[in-house]
């Protein structure tokens, strides 16, 4: 288990190269060459003026693969350069923003878990009833219903509403920004700070949590069918040992998988919730830097979603050991 | 100056005669700060920025109106050329001269961190007197030096920004922009007579309006110390305005305090109400409102298609007209729209476009549909100048598309139309998409991030693209010549248009003094860039789109050159 585990660790440093490779080496086969994109566009004659005074403001004259080796020359010192555009330090980015990406998507990691869990596991208990159809919709819509437009209700109800009805101050949520940025235990909002967090991760958690709740329904009526839960039951276990123990467990193999990509999606492609509430995460600044071409913020800011997929993975696949006692990792085929 | 959220550009410079020469030419006995005239309305515009406010002071103000979808690029009085960051650096900087726009129609210059100025015979040579005892917020006085340093920092080749062709109106300035000298030598600067005089590169009778500009304010010492003056503006920027800065800027707000060092404004005012101001940067202009609405803030940006709704439910300063035009430009180096061989599609394109449904749809026809692109409130303005291809008149939009076509073009890909993303501009580019695809012209929408929009125009990225201009000083030329002449290519003539008859027609104007004459010649250019090459399409002219909490916000106003005077607002 331990050497299955380093192994698996080490695995995500060429991971991280050829991640990385791959992105620059894209970027630079889009159509047009960087310069020509920031001047205006791929199938359009570009004054030559203008490509000469964009190349020269961005640095971009070198050869391609001069540029490559530069870059990770300078990656392995853990210098990251900085922004074409803003002139700032890519790794400051990163420290500000990771942590901010981190935060939201921890939280609506634990939303999907607690409520799609529940929900589907609900759902599969009382299969065909009234709460299984009532989820079923709600599930669909919630999956359908576009972040923003979702981020944008929420906000009239839970902040616009209150706030003219008078409610208390504690009952007005915030729709903008970070708030006070007060944590305890890294995680944990203090003071004011949930007000500001409770919405973000919520439309966040929107669309994921019904995918988790779906799959949780659909794996634990296959588990219940399963002999083994048959064998449990004529054991004489009392059936909440029976479904929790020996059903939940095994039908969470697929749904850890899922949350694992999940909260690499949060924190890297959270795109439309961070923007719809001026989260100042990872996410928007990607997606800021791929349309300006800011190389140096797309790649320091990939770095830190690929390292965090490689992580999360690494953790599921060790979860599934204890999730499914049958799954031992490193001891070679045993019979 | 550039309109970040609503249109775009501002520095108008002041190159036009006339106008500012009666308010400057006898204010050599002007001393001191001058409290407000009386308050005139002209021409519909309620502009009442007028005497010493008075309410009461403290209290924290927060602001999701001026950054409702990026934060600011610039925030350097040398680097900025939006609206939106202006309002930010007039808070904390003062510069020689103010623009007093108590009476819309007659705006006058005033001297402000200046005792007062005076030209030489042949408005060779200005001469600054500066006051005494005034300091920056740090405590370090404000000298002649102070401008001349600042000056010389913003004609720094390597650091130079969009504004920087300002400094040619002085003599060595263009030298120090080229890089050939070190600093500007038409400028003396004597701290024990407390005289800046300035020596022009040709005869310039409106400088003290262009000398109140951003990029002429002050600086102090502590720039020199800087490795390079890009910091300035990530660290604590020192000023000598009414507000200074509490801490650095970041991605999410830029926060300013009282300045209790300032020495007051044109105004009378003798200090800021406001303790703090926090300007929020937001990333959406409709959930920026909804924060407003929720209480999280004082001020928001109207949201496109609730105009009534925000005037009927907040303040607001819909009800002042801004020197201000909502236009697109066309990129006249672009193979598909630019050139003499695609006048025709161009002149379809703007025929195309309801204008009239654009106004009801998303301002619920709180603007006027231009007729021109020099807005009213510009002596000079005459109704109606775009006469035949600025209306709504989708057969003739087809015949003359027509027209194109038998010459022998084809449109092979959509037209790209460019515009700054979140900034409330995404509903009136897809109407104006809409209207050219029912003509038969294929179109698409192209958003580009706010913060270096008008960064990458300027790198030549437009095609047909969403611009505005709000005067940086109301005159015929900030119009015509700072976006349409030859010189202004690079800076902010986006499109590249280049006319030899217009730049002619634009450069006689310029030095003519009969004001009749000036404004016909004036005319008759934009008739040609209308008219005969049709290289821009008007769209509106704006009026002010802040609302406000007027339970709690009092005199918030706008000016018609849309700067708000935050040190004169305070809270209930």
């Amino acid at each position: 288990m331990f050497s299955y585990a380093v192994r698996r660790i080490l695995l995500i440093i060429p991971t991280v190269f050829a991640a990385l490779s791959f992105l620059f080496v894209l970027f630079f086969l889009l159509p047009g060459d960087p310069a020509t994109l920031i001047a205006g566009g791929a199938e359009r004659n570009i004054d030559p003026g203008v490509l000469e005074r964009v190349q020269d403001r961005y640095g971009l004259n070198d050869s391609v693969a001069t540029q490559f080796g530069n870059y990770w020359e300078r990656t392995i010192q853990f210098d990251l350069g900085e922004s074409y555009r803003t002139r700032r330090g890519v790794n400051d980015l990163i420290g500000d923003r990771a942590v901010n990406s981190v935060r939201l998507a921890s939280w609506a990691i634990i939303i999907e878990v607690i409520v799609g869990i529940s929900v589907g596991l609900l759902s599969a208990l009382r299969r065909y009833s009234i709460w299984d159809k009532v989820t079923t919709v709600v599930t669909a819509v919630a999956s359908a219903v576009p972040v923003f437009v979702l981020g944008f209700i929420l906000q009239y109800l839970f902040a616009v509403l209150p706030n003219e009805w008078n409610w208390p101050t504690w009952a007005r949520l915030r729709t903008q920004g970070l708030g006070p940025d007060s944590w305890s235990l890294f995680l944990i909002p203090r003071g004011d700070q949930w007000r500001y967090l409770l919405l973000p991760a919520v439309t966040l958690a929107s669309v994921t949590t019904a995918l988790a709740a779906r799959m949780t329904r659909g794996s634990m009526l296959e588990v219940l069918r399963a002999d083994y839960m048959r064998t449990a039951r004529a054991k004489g276990l009392r059936e909440r040992s029976v479904v929790m123990r020996h059903g939940l467990r095994n039908a969470m193999l697929p749904v850890i998988t899922l949350l694992g990509i999940d909260f690499g999606t949060a924190i890297g492609v959270a795109v439309l919730t961070e923007t719809t509430f001026a989260w100042p995460g990872l996410g928007s600044t990607i997606a800021d830097s791929v349309i300006e071409r800011d190389l140096p913020v797309l790649l320091g800011l990939t770095l830190v979603v690929i390292l965090v997929y490689a992580v999360i993975n690494v953790l599921v696949d060790l979860s599934y050991a204890w999730f499914d006692p049958r799954i031992r990792y490193g001891k070679g085929s045993e019979p | 100056v550039k309109i970040g959220r609503g249109t775009r550009g501002l520095l108008a410079v002041v190159m036009s005669i006339g106008l500012l020469a009666a308010a400057c030419s006898d204010d050599d006995d002007d001393s001191g700060v001058e409290a407000g005239g009386a308050t005139t309305a002209s021409g519909g515009a309620t502009t009442e920025t007028t005497a010493a406010a008075t309410g009461t002071a403290g209290g924290e103000l927060i602001d999701l109106a001026t950054f409702p979808a990026d934060p600011p690029e610039h925030i350097d009085p040398a680097l900025n050329e939006t609206v939106d960051a202006y309002q930010v650096i007039n808070s904390l900087y003062d510069g020689l001269t103010d623009i007093d726009t108590t009476d819309p129609a007659n705006p006058v210059v005033k001297p402000l961190v200046a005792e007062k100025f005076e030209a030489n015979a042949d408005a060779t040579v200005w001469t600054f007197t500066i006051k005494k005892g005034l300091t920056f917020s740090d405590g370090e006085p404000v000298v002649p030096t102070s401008f001349q340093r600042a000056w010389n920092r913003a004609g720094e080749p390597e650091f130079a920004g969009p504004y920087s062709y300002l400094l040619n109106f002085i003599e060595g300035g263009a030298e120090r922009l080229d890089g050939t000298a070190e600093t500007i030598s038409g400028i003396k600067a004597d701290d024990t007579a407390m005289t800046l005089e300035v020596t022009m590169s040709e005869p310039y009778s409106n400088f003290p309006a262009v000398a109140g500009f951003q990029l002429f304010f002050p600086m102090p010492s502590a720039v020199e110390k800087l490795t390079s003056q890009n910091d300035w503006e990530n660290g604590l920027m020192i000023g000598n305005g009414p507000f200074m800065m509490e801490k650095p800027r970041s991605d999410t707000e830029i926060v300013l305090v009282r300045n209790p060092k300032w020495a007051g404004n044109i105004y009378g005012d003798k200090q800021a109400l406001l303790d703090k101001i926090t300007f929020k940067v937001s990333a959406d202009v409709d959930s920026a409102y909804n924060a407003f609405e929720a209480g999280e803030g004082d001020t928001a940006t109207i949201p496109a298609g609730r105009f009534k709704e925000a005037d009927d439910k907040w303040g607001t300063t819909l009800g002042t007209t801004v020197i201000s035009s909502y236009h697109f430009e066309i990129n006249d180096k672009d193979p598909q729209v630019g050139g003499a061989k695609n006048l025709e599609l161009r002149r379809a394109i703007s025929l195309s476009i309801n204008r009239d449904e654009i106004n009801d749809a998303i301002w619920d026809g709180y603007r006027k549909v231009a007729t021109s692109i020099t807005p009213p409130g510009i002596p000079g303005f005459k109704e109606g100048l775009c006469t035949e291809f600025c209306s709504y008149d989708p057969d003739a939009a087809k015949e003359h598309l027509q027209a194109w076509k038998d010459a022998g073009n084809t449109q092979t890909t959509p037209v790209k139309v460019l515009l700054n993303a979140g900034s409330g501009h995404e509903d009136i580019v897809n109407i104006i998409v809409d209207n050219m695809k029912a003509v038969g012209i294929d179109a698409v929408s192209d958003p580009r991030p706010t913060e270096t929009y008008f960064t990458e125009l300027a790198d030549g990225a437009c095609v047909l693209c969403r611009s505005g201009w709000t005067a940086d000083y109301p005159t015929y030329d900030n119009y015509m010549y700072d976006l349409f002449h030859t010189d202004a290519i690079g800076g902010n003539n986006h499109g590249q248009y280049s006319n030899p008859e217009f730049d002619a027609l634009v450069d006689e104007a310029k030095s003519t003094v009969d004001l009749a004459k000036q404004a016909e010649l004036f005319q008759s250019a934009e008739s040609i860039l209308l008219n005969d090459d049709m290289a821009v399409i008007p769209i509106a002219w704006r009026v002010g789109d802040y609302a406000f909490n007027d339970q709690k916000v009092v005199n918030l106003k706008t000016s018609n050159l849309e700067l708000i005077n935050w040190e004169q607002i305070s809270l209930k």
